[in-house]
């Protein structure tokens, strides 16, 4: 079966709390794991400003999945994607085996992202703080 | 009145003035057309939230195409209006 290469933006609902959407990634994850996915990348935007209005909200969280997958596995995971109450949108896109993987995107008309703020301004004599990324060790 | 030659070059017109616009995209390999980067899309964009023609921006037409996906990817995701001014 073939295996792609996929990435999938998901907007979860602002209600959900910080811990709230840290624990539906976790299950996001674990459902695209149980489905064979193996995962690349996982990119926290935290709460961003959305051009308009969806199911009355005005912001959402953001969440940025990278991973290899077979085309049925996706399916399956889009299927489960959908039956989440608090996940508001999401898509995937298959992207080009060798594109480069996604970079970190700054937010534009949101608060500072988690898992950026390792880049531009903290980059000057703080070298140790890499860890900020929130990217998947190991994987 | 005096038709030109059959086959002959026809004289580059240009109306007006102004510089030949040269596709962003051709122009710097590093800048990637990207779903999620909605800054870089909203350039492309007009107050209201239409997509600039590539008449106006001088995207080239391959380009354009893909700039066109993007966006209505983005609209999907709400990193980028479907317009701007809402009914509220």
């Amino acid at each position: 079966m073939p295996n792609r290469r996929y990435e999938t933006l998901i907007l979860i609902h602002p209600e959900q709390g910080e811990a709230g959407t840290k624990e539906l990634v976790v299950r996001i994850k674990q459902l695209a794991e149980n489905q064979g996915a193996v995962i690349s990348q996982l990119q926290d935007w935290g709460a961003r400003e959305l051009a308009y209005p969806v199911a009355r909200q005005r912001r959402a969280y953001h969440v940025l999945l990278e991973f290899r997958a077979t085309p049925q596995a996706l399916l399956e995971i889009e299927r489960n994607l959908k039956l989440m109450e608090p996940v508001l949108r999401y898509l995937s896109v298959r992207r080009a085996e060798n594109a480069p993987p996604a970079a970190v995107r700054p937010t534009a008309g949101g608060e500072a992202p988690r898992g950026v703020e390792a880049t531009d301004e903290v980059s000057a004599g703080d070298d140790g703080e890499v860890g900020l990324m929130n990217h998947e060790e190991g994987v | 009145m005096p038709r030109p030659e059959r086959g002959a070059p026809r004289p580059p017109r240009r109306r007006g003035m102004g510089r030949r616009k040269v596709c962003r995209f051709c122009a710097d390999k590093g800048m990637l057309i990207d779903h999620k980067d909605g800054r870089m899309l909203g350039s492309f964009l007009t107050e209201r939230g239409r997509i600039i023609p590539a008449r106006v921006t001088g995207t080239c037409a391959r380009h354009q195409r893909h700039l066109t996906n993007a966006i209505k990817q983005a609209r999907t995701l709400a990193l980028v209006p479907f317009q701007t001014v809402y009914p509220q």
